[in-house]
């Protein structure tokens, strides 16, 4: 064979391989599209057939013994579970108990193979909500799979098994940021009962593993904003040696909140670290608590931007605050006079200051916001 | 009180239009409603179940907050403005107080949280349409 020839007779393999690729492809579409057509159509049998047992307390209408490895029908459970409550769950309850669903569940969980079946195992399982299966579910924490891992948890979460709560906590220092981040969604659910677990997790494990479990938990606990935590907070910010705990603390206490957090985060406001300053001044003008607010107009004068600005931003929300603001307008230092122009801004003032001089009725704090404005000191220019 | 364009004003059979876009949450509603007696009819998004509504044809619509086309309130709005009077449940994921608020000051005459107990639902449709 001469190299022309050769050279056709690949062209024309090739050719043939693209066709039998393509023919290939398109029936992989279209059998992927029955599957799910042919999942609706049966997800939607079982929501009637659901529905009519729901609805009328005597029904009889048998349920195929098979529906229990049915994806479909878990999909239709799950669907109902979200549409009704009450009485109804115990209905649901009790027919996917009848048919042994859970455990055929389990059994796929626990397979080798394949991921995917065994995902769909899990997720069915947090969303069916079986206490039975708790053991199973606190099993596969440590599932060789994060997402398995995560959709266990969030099961465990989703019917608030307290036992699981450690074990969670035990996982959290370990797992990769985004699984670590989907374990505290799972344990701020829990809610107040979580709380001491992870207050204890904390003092045990602060200072270990880079504190990276430790800044996660402290992190759930003030989105749980349980003040009785605050005093562990507080201890916290003083004995942690690593800045971004006591960052995590700081807006830790400053969504809890309480009197208690109040001298910890005064305390923070005079910190050598910019960084702490600047949180401190965000979480005390979250709390809300005006005594705080001569040490916060003391931050306008900070050597750092960020301290000044949020300083000032606390002020403007604070009972009280927005006086001090306007005080600072009188300061001799041009960036405390910057950040009192900015949150004063921020709050309306400046607009106000503007009509009332229009108006020939502007004061001599208006005078003051007005010309550091005009005198082009200011971005609000 | 009667829509006021009621083709049988006698009828006993009373006609529920169920609005909502959830497949599950209609078939939830139409099953337990036909089983009360009811004659239920359903919309799939909120054009629909506006202009459904104002044919006149139902007695009780139940209607969701949250569907593609128009939403919940955006139907009663209209429906007021038109001067249709038809008697309508709204049913809302969303149950914060401006919603709630919202749907009475917009003319519902009651407010079904989801995810609902079906015979609370049934008890408030027939205390609204004795069938």
């Amino acid at each position: 064979m001469n190299a022309t020839t050769i050279g056709l007779l690949a062209v024309g393999i090739v050719f043939v391989l693209d066709i039998i690729l393509l023919v290939g492809l398109v029936g992989l579409k279209a059998y992927h599209r029955r599957r799910i057509q042919s999942h609706e159509s049966r997800r939607a049998a079982y929501v009637a057939i659901l529905s009519r047992h729901l609805a009328s307390e005597g029904s009889t209408e048998r349920i195929a013994a098979d529906a229990a490895d049915d994806d479909a029908f878990i999909d239709a459970v799950i669907d109902l579970r979200n549409v009704v409550s009450g009485g109804e769950t115990e209905t649901l309850t009790g027919l996917v108990d009848g048919l042994g669903v859970a455990e055929r569940q389990v059994a796929k969980l626990r397979s080798r193979f394949p991921l995917g079946r065994r995902l769909r195992a899990a997720v069915s399982l947090a969303e069916i909500g079986d206490e039975s299966t708790a053991p199973v579910l606190i099993e596969h924490l440590a599932d060789r799979e994060p997402e398995i891992r995560i959709q266990c948890a969030r099961g465990l979460g989703r019917m608030r098994i307290t036992m699981a709560i450690d074990a969670i906590l035990e996982r959290l220092g370990r797992e990769d940021p985004w699984v670590r981040v989907r374990f505290a969604d799972t344990l701020i659910a829990y809610g107040a009962k979580a709380t001491w677990p992870l207050t204890a997790y904390i003092r045990v494990n602060l200072g270990h593993d880079e504190n990276r479990g430790v800044i996660e938990a402290i992190r759930v606990l003030g989105t749980i904003g349980d003040r009785e935590v605050g005093p562990t907070l507080s201890g916290v910010l003083r004995v942690a040696a690593d800045p971004e705990v006591q960052l995590a603390a700081i807006e830790a206490l400053g969504l809890v909140g309480g009197p208690m957090a109040i001298p910890p985060l005064d305390h923070a406001l005079r910190s050598s670290d910019w960084r702490l300053r600047a949180k401190a001044a965000t979480a005390l003008g979250h709390i809300g608590d005006p005594t705080v607010n001569r040490a916060l107009a003391k931050r306008l004068t900070d050597d750092d931007w960020w301290v000044r600005r949020n300083s000032a931003a606390a002020l403007a929300s604070l009972p009280g605050g927005d006086q001090l603001l306007l005080g600072a307008m009188r300061s001799a230092d041009p960036f405390a006079r910057d950040a009192a122009a900015e949150a004063l801004a921020d709050i309306g003032a400046l607009t106000a200051a503007r009509q009332r001089d229009e108006a020939g009725l502007a004061g001599e704090e208006d005078l003051l916001l007005l010309e550091h404005v005009r005198a082009g000191d200011s971005v609000l220019v | 009180m009667l829509p006021e364009d009621s083709n049988s004003p006698m009828s006993e059979v009373k006609r529920v239009l169920v609005a909502d876009d959830s497949e599950t949450v209609t078939t939830v509603l139409v099953t337990a409603l036909e089983l009360e007696g009811y004659e239920v009819e359903t919309a799939r998004n909120g054009v629909e179940a506006y202009e459904m509504g104002i044919s006149g044809r139902y007695d009780l619509v139940i209607l969701d907050q949250l569907m593609p086309g128009m939403l919940g309130l955006e139907i009663i709005d209209r429906w007021q403005e038109e001067g249709h009077e038809i008697q309508t449940i709204m049913l809302s994921g969303v149950d914060d107080e401006r919603t709630v608020v919202n749907s009475f000051e917009s003319g519902a005459v009651d407010f079904i949280r989801k995810p609902f107990r079906l015979p609370e639902l049934l008890a408030r449709v027939r205390q609204r349409l004795p069938n």
